[in-house]
């Protein structure tokens, strides 16, 4: 599968100042796609969720977000990495109910309902990446 | 309202006034974190969509006149933010709901399975049992026939318990000929066991999805075994009635019943397995409502949404 990745944004994660601009930056990339409000909204939440989970665990990272070409279909990818000391337990952690958010089914089990695509690497110690993707033909909000 | 509410709609005001001063997305991650708030403060979707109109209508009214609809234009961005706590929430809903329905097929299969053990294994046990008590009796005479008829008896019993085992767990009945007959199967051993009289009616003979018969034989079952075992009825009705796209299944027993109003609260526990049969119709989309009172017998109505192509197909064949 031939995957084209254009032009990249990224955001040093390490307040809620920088959340913001990460956001920004995903929803006007996602609006740039032709992505609808709505989508272009569960998207800016993906990153809040995202960055949220980088500060509370990690202290500081950074969000990558660029533009994803697969057969023909347009998306979305952000990237969270973090320095901070990996989940040591990934499927723990991607479980509703491990942590106070994912009892709600936010955090990362709610990244995962938003975004089509989602993928976490972690090792103890060696930091979290995760990458998220969402495609613009996967209908409007889905 | 209380000063959760007053304090919400209040950050609510002020971030859509911002919103509207543009802002931008400051503005929307403040209306993110206040949907995010309100959700992990316990707020329904209902109330908080309360708060939000009211937030709206105050700065809407307080707009320059002829602005009102230019406010309400843009103010979308920032509702939608405000929900998107709330889609997450309901998605994860949506999967749990799923996860629980295929719960209920890994654990009817597995039922299946042990009943079909059971009545297999245990089943040729007692057919070589009978074979070797013929033998025994060609060998010993008649004076041994007395004690080898009990034998017999005890033998003929175990094979019809089993039978009624097997069948509960999993009524191999219920795939092959639906849930009409399962449900006769099933009456006539409650009828056996508890001196019940098990009255069944209605539209039964049509199929259903695997999975609507399977819960609605369960919820039967549980329904059967309350008004024996804890409501000391004598009859028990159950009746069955289809609409356009709709089932709706009725118990109905003369027992002692209960007030449903405690129960319904949760005050007396889930007890009777109510809460048993709410989660097997949950994940169908179906719902159970309780009448009864004291001395009043109880009614169970199960109300069931049937898939319109079912529904189709039935009234074709």
């Amino acid at each position: 599968m031939k995957e084209t990745i254009g032009e990249k944004g990224r955001v040093q994660i390490d307040g809620d100042r920088a959340i913001v601009s990460a956001r920004q930056q995903g929803r006007a990339l996602a609006l740039g796609l032709g992505f609808s409000a709505g989508c272009a909204t569960l998207v800016a939440t993906a990153i809040s969720e995202l960055a949220r989970n980088i500060l509370l665990y990690a202290g500081q990272g950074e969000i990558e977000l660029k533009p994803i070409e697969r057969t023909g279909d347009e998306g979305l990818m952000i990237m969270a990495r973090d320095h901070g000391p990996g989940i040591g337990n990934v499927r723990r952690a991607m479980e509703d109910g491990y942590s106070t958010s994912g009892r709600m089914g936010l955090g990362l089990p709610g990244v995962r309902r938003l975004m089509d695509e989602f993928e976490v690497q972690s090792a103890t110690g060696g930091g979290t990446q995760i990458r998220a993707v969402k495609w613009k033909r996967a209908g409007a909000s889905a | 309202m209380s000063t959760l509410e007053a304090e919400l709609e209040a950050r609510c005001a002020t971030a859509l006034r911002e919103h509207l001063d543009g802002a931008g997305e400051s503005s929307l991650n403040a209306a993110y974190e206040l949907g995010r708030d309100a959700l992990s403060r316990g707020f329904g979707i209902l109330d908080f969509t309360a708060i939000l109109h009211a937030a709206l209508a105050e700065v809407v009214f307080s707009a320059e006149p002829g602005h009102g609809r230019e406010v309400v234009g843009r103010a979308q961005a920032f509702l939608l933010e405000c929900y998107s706590p709330f889609e997450m929430a309901h998605r994860g809903a949506r999967e749990a709901n799923a996860a629980l329905r295929r719960l209920d097929e890994v654990r009817e299969a597995e039922a299946r399975r042990l009943a079909r053990e059971l009545h297999d294994e245990a089943g040729q046990m007692l057919a070589a049992a009978h074979l070797t008590l013929r033998e025994a009796a060609a060998e010993l005479g008649l004076h041994a026939y007395q004690p080898l008829a009990r034998v017999h008896d005890h033998l003929r019993k175990a094979e019809w318990e089993l039978r009624r085992i097997a069948h509960e767990m999993r009524p191999s009945m219920l795939d092959d000929l639906g849930l009409g007959p399962a449900l006769e199967f099933l009456a006539k051993g409650i009828s056996a066991r508890h001196g019940l009289v098990v009255r069944i009616e209605g539209a039964l003979e049509t199929r259903l999805a695997h999975d609507v018969e399977t819960a609605l034989y369960r919820v039967a079952q549980e329904a059967f075994n309350n008004a024996a075992k804890h409501a000391g009825a004598r009859e028990v009705r159950l009746s069955v009635s289809l609409a356009a796209d709709r089932l709706r299944l009725s118990v109905a027993d003369d027992g002692r019943g209960f007030d449903a109003r405690s129960v319904a609260n949760g005050k007396s526990g889930s007890g009777l397995g109510l809460a048993g049969i709410r989660e097997r119709l949950e994940p169908l989309g179906g719902s159970l409502k309780v009448r009864s009172a004291p001395g009043k017998g109880t009614v169970l109505i199960i109300d069931l949404p049937i898939a319109m192509e079912e529904h189709a197909a039935r009234f074709a064949g």
